[in-house]
């Protein structure tokens, strides 16, 4: 067992491996040893969790559209589940580690919308606006016009909007652009987590679906039942 | 006249030093800073949150500003307290002439004294944690809000450990995220190096977009993503890269440990990073720094109401029983404003879990911990302070009323 240490002596234990240091000149980066303890009835129990994804509590569970969904109302599985309307000529595909709600629009899928969730921040408000953007091949805003992004409802709450035209460059492992396209996005970022909607695809189509967009952002609720 | 130059000899220093420690000016200087790092403080609150702008204004000698663009060196809480209490002790209490009248101004600086002195005690030696039970549970063990330790600990098959190596969150706490430790411990077959460590940090799927603006090396499909810190540094979540060195030349073996993976509910079990070496099984992970207490706590029976048709608490209690090896097993009741005091340590009613349950769930109960020597110490002090300044104040009635009488006896009032 460590014995409580007043915060007296332990204000002075960072100093300690820095006088280690002066005295120990060539192995600048060796600290005092590890402690050995004994663990109470309540400590001894571990989980063995069989990866990183359990270990880090990523949900891994497919997103809705799957079979027994109400039509035209999604629900995924696992987690805190969230439901949702499905505009009209949107096909649902299987959600994946990250996406939440996966669609395809179009006669041949030629855009995209997914919903994904982060723990935490999940990079900021400016970061991941101007990553969009840059997808886009649009100059990075400043944080200033970041916070004057219009806003639109999402969980009740007022997420940043953007709407950026442009060549899109997806990145993730290739490097093809598709000119004359279209990214409306939502991005709802907290100390508490942070919520994507993207939507990317050629303009036409992405103009056509605008209503859609907002029909189905503002329709996502997390079921609570 | 013209004053007398100062003897800088140093067989005067003592001197020079005791009429600067009594002086009254360095009094009014440290008022001064005082508000001054008060009103730092409080506004520091705001951005950095109630803990970190503790630490930075109250718990430090020096720390800096930036006032216009200008950072500024200023000093803390704790240097400015400590020179008050010399201050005082040599000016108020020894310096100063002793007489009847000055009883009760005496009185109240030593009440002062003892106030500044709680103050230390409480900074030097209080600990504070929590213990979270549900209904059937008991123990010992209280944990830090705020303070992670790394543990190394040799796992059976079924995921059980009897002991483990701890990096003590004294040390942990101060690394720098470009830094890198290498920490040994002779009865383990390998050397545990620790580097890109952040106080708050996520872990994130290499295959996320936002995975594309994090660098650092990628273990296992994640990366680790540091965050800026939260302004309540208990939902801070530390993480960091830890490289075990096998000792017998052996491959070494990486992973990213996040404290996300401890347990968040007193039922949970936490999920250490798991690895072999030599063919004996051990896990590393994260964990909140802990300690016991000289009684074990059962909770018998958690009552929890709610205001009618909402979801919001109207009260919350705990039915303990307290077990000693030296007194008789002892059920006693925490409510709040109804605290279990000790054995020098004070259990708050504080909170319930888990968060989201709905009514009919099983419910677990939180109890702050405390335990502050100097804990009853402001209470007195101020005591002492009223009781010597109503001494003063009689004294100062008693002359004017004296004087009153003999100026209005005196022959020229009479004339």
């Amino acid at each position: 067992m460590i014995p409580m240490m007043p915060r007296f002596f332990t204000s002075f234990l960072p100093a300690l491996p820095a006088l280690l240091l002066f005295a120990s000149c060539g192995e600048s980066d060796v600290t005092p040893g590890l402690i050995e303890r004994s663990l109470s009835d309540s400590e001894k129990s571990f989980k063995l969790a069989e990866s990183s994804t359990e270990r880090f509590r990523y949900q891994t569970t497919p997103a809705a559209g799957s079979a027994g969904s109400a039509a035209g109302t999604g629900e995924n599985e696992g987690g805190p589940r969230l439901i949702y309307d499905t505009p009209a000529g949107w096909v649902e595909k299987p959600g994946s580690t990250m996406r939440d709600i996966n669609f395809t629009i179009g006669e041949n899928a030629e855009a995209e919308c997914y919903v994904a969730r982060l723990p935490g921040a999940g990079g900021g408000l400016l970061a991941n606006v101007n990553r969009w953007r840059s997808q886009m091949g649009a100059e990075a805003l400043t944080e200033e016009q970041v916070a004057a992004l219009p806003t639109k409802p999402l969980f009740g709450q007022q997420a940043s909007f953007v709407a950026v035209d442009g060549s899109y460059t997806p990145g993730m492992g290739t490097t093809d652009t598709f000119e004359n396209y279209r990214l409306l996005g939502l991005i709802l970022s907290s100390d508490a987590g942070a919520v994507f909607v993207k939507m990317t695809g050629p303009k036409d189509l992405l103009s056509k679906n605008e209503a859609a967009f907002d029909q189905f952002t503002q329709s996502i609720d997390v079921n609570l039942n | 006249m013209a004053k007398a130059p100062i003897d800088w000899s140093p067989s005067n220093w003592p001197q020079l030093l005791y009429r600067f420690f009594t002086s009254f000016r360095l009094a009014t200087v440290i008022f001064v800073l005082m508000t001054v790092v008060t009103l730092l403080g409080t506004l520091g609150q705001v951005d950095n949150g109630l803990h970190a702008a503790k630490v930075k204004y109250f718990h430090s000698f020096f720390f800096t500003e930036k006032v216009f663009g200008i950072p500024l060196l200023l000093p803390g809480g704790l240097l400015l307290m400590i020179f008050l209490f010399i201050n005082m002790t040599l000016g108020a209490l020894v310096k100063v002439r002793k007489r009847w009248k000055g009883a009760g101004l005496l009185i109240s600086h030593f009440g002062m004294l003892m106030l500044l002195a709680g103050g230390f005690i409480t900074w030097a030696f209080s600990t504070d944690g929590y213990m979270a039970l549900y209904p059937g549970m008991s123990t010992n063990r209280v944990e830090s809000y705020r303070e992670w330790q790394l543990e190394v600990m040799p796992l059976s098959k079924e995921g059980v450990a009897e002991k483990a190596w701890i990096y003590p969150a004294e040390y942990l706490d101060t690394m720098r995220s470009d830094e890198q430790r290498v920490i040994k411990a002779e009865s383990l077959p390998f050397d545990v190096v620790i580097n890109g460590y952040s106080k708050n940090a996520t872990p994130i799927p290499v295959s996320a977009p936002m995975a594309v603006g994090v660098t650092g090396k990628e273990l296992e499909g994640f990366k680790l993503s540091p965050q800026k810190p939260s302004k309540e540094a208990e939902q801070n979540l530390p993480g960091c890269f830890v490289e075990f060195r096998p000792r017998d030349g052996g491959a070494p073996i990486e992973a990213i440990l996040w404290a996300g993976s401890y347990r968040f509910d007193p039922r949970e079990k936490p999920m250490p990073f798991t690895f072999t070496v030599n063919d004996e099984l051990y896990g590393a992970m994260l964990v909140k720094k802990s300690w016991t207490v000289p009684f074990t706590l059962r909770l018998d029976e958690f009552i929890f109401e709610r205001h009618p048709g909402v979801m919001t608490a109207r009260n919350y209690e705990s039915r303990v029983t307290r077990f000693e090896d030296s007194e008789p097993d002892k059920p006693l009741e925490i409510k709040m404003n109804e605290p279990m005091r000790h054995a020098g340590y004070t259990f708050f009613q504080e909170s319930f879990g888990p968060s989201g349950s709905q009514p009919g769930d099983e419910m677990f109960s939180q109890f702050a911990v405390a335990n502050n020597p100097a804990d009853q110490w402001p209470l007195w002090a101020l005591v002492i302070n009223g009781i010597g300044l109503g001494i003063h104040f009689v004294i100062m009635l008693v002359n004017f009323t004296v004087r009153s009488r003999n100026k209005k006896l005196s022959p020229a009032a009479l004339s």
